[in-house]
């Protein structure tokens, strides 16, 4: 009797991390993109973000288990004009040397649509953490491979983005938004279950 | 007060173009020469964010000012020798060059670098361009020496039409300043 417990226990343990684990998976970064849209003198201002990583447990038919870490370099801070980019590193903006990382986290994720999903989450930008809902799209989902595409929408004066004089929202409007692809195969520690 | 331009007087549609496109390029090219000294802030930004629109407005109403110009006949330049009369054809045709190259080169800069122009809020600019930091700097270079040269016309004209009227005393100055 007590060896056959003994023997359920053990079994038990065993097989735990093949029913704990969700999907945890692996960003391709040549295929993944973090695009942001402001606003300058009324017209339109992009960039990006070259440089970020993540670490991201997705499973759409388990989002109570789901989880996702997202490190941006804000070093990595990327526009056409130079000029535009070298400022946008400087103290007044994302201050990258103070301030090398933004990071959003979540855990709450919520269904709301066939492949559309929202995922309540923080942001930290700066010293600043403030709660942000990223919507996003399973534009491919196998059992090894997975394409995101989603926005979200920001107001960059709450997190100081732009201090001193350039807190004005009128030459540079507070709203920006922010689109990511995220392309991403299932991490082989994974499939190892 | 007539409006088209007679055999010997302008109207008053050119008179007024001429001085509004005078005034806004004088503006412009100011504004110009001296926001690009500033260091980057939110001055320099609204210097710029004024250079484009305003600069688009000089776009738009030499188009107006070229057709006014081609359906009109433009008044004799009475009592001028030939060679006279040939440079003051000559800076004419040039300032048309400078009022449509200075806003497409300015298009171009801004087209190149990414950073549309909204023209005044009502409307965004298509860019003319892709982004390019090597055509910026050609585009800005271009732009910089037409600027130069539109400061050298400015200067041929202006004391060629005030010489006329302090020192040869003819109606050539005056009658761009009333019908």
């Amino acid at each position: 009797m007590a060896l056959i417990r003994l023997l359920v226990i053990v079994f038990s343990i065993l097989l735990l991390p093949t029913v704990s684990i969700a999907s945890e998976w692996q960003i391709v970064p040549s295929k993944s993109s973090i695009h942001f849209k402001a606003t300058q003198n009324n017209a339109p201002i992009t960039g990006e973000f070259k440089t970020f990583s993540g670490d991201i447990d997705f499973d759409k038919n388990d989002l109570s288990k789901s989880y996702v870490n997202m490190v941006v370099n804000t070093d990595s801070v990327s526009t056409s004009f130079k000029d535009v980019q070298d400022a946008l590193k400087t103290a007044d903006w994302f201050d990258s040397k103070a301030f090398p990382k933004a990071v959003f986290t979540a855990n709450d994720f919520k269904k709301t649509g066939d492949n559309t999903f929202e995922a309540n989450g923080k942001l930290t930008l700066r010293d600043k953490t403030l709660p942000l809902i990223l919507h996003f799209t399973l534009e491919k989902y196998t059992d090894n491979e997975a394409l995101v595409s989603g926005h979200t929408n920001l107001k960059r004066t709450a997190f100081e983005v732009g201090k001193g004089e350039w807190a004005s929202t009128k030459e540079i409007k507070d709203d920006v938004e922010v689109n990511f692809t995220i392309e991403s195969t299932k991490k082989l520690t994974a499939e190892k279950k | 007060m007539i409006f088209k331009n007679t055999e010997n007087r302008f109207g008053i549609i050119a008179i007024v173009l001429h001085w509004i496109m005078a005034i806004l390029m004088i503006g412009l090219t100011a504004l110009g020469l001296y926001m690009v000294r500033v260091p980057i802030s939110l001055h320099k930004l609204q210097y710029y964010g004024w250079h484009k629109e305003w600069g688009i407005l000089v776009l738009m109403l030499v188009i107006v000012r070229f057709t006014w110009r081609l359906r009109n006949q433009i008044p004799a330049l009475d009592g001028l020798e030939k060679w006279e009369s040939l440079a003051a054809h000559a800076v004419h045709w040039a300032f048309y060059f400078f009022m449509f190259a200075l806003p497409i080169t300015g298009w171009l800069i801004t087209s190149s670098a990414d950073l549309p122009v909204s023209f005044f809020g009502f409307f965004t600019l298509p860019n003319l361009v892709s982004a390019s930091e090597a055509n910026r700097v050609l585009f800005s270079t271009i732009h910089e020496w037409l600027g130069y040269a539109l400061i050298a016309t400015f200067c041929m004209h202006s004391l060629a039409a005030l010489k006329h009227h302090f020192i040869n005393k003819d109606k050539i100055m005056r009658r761009m300043l009333w019908p």
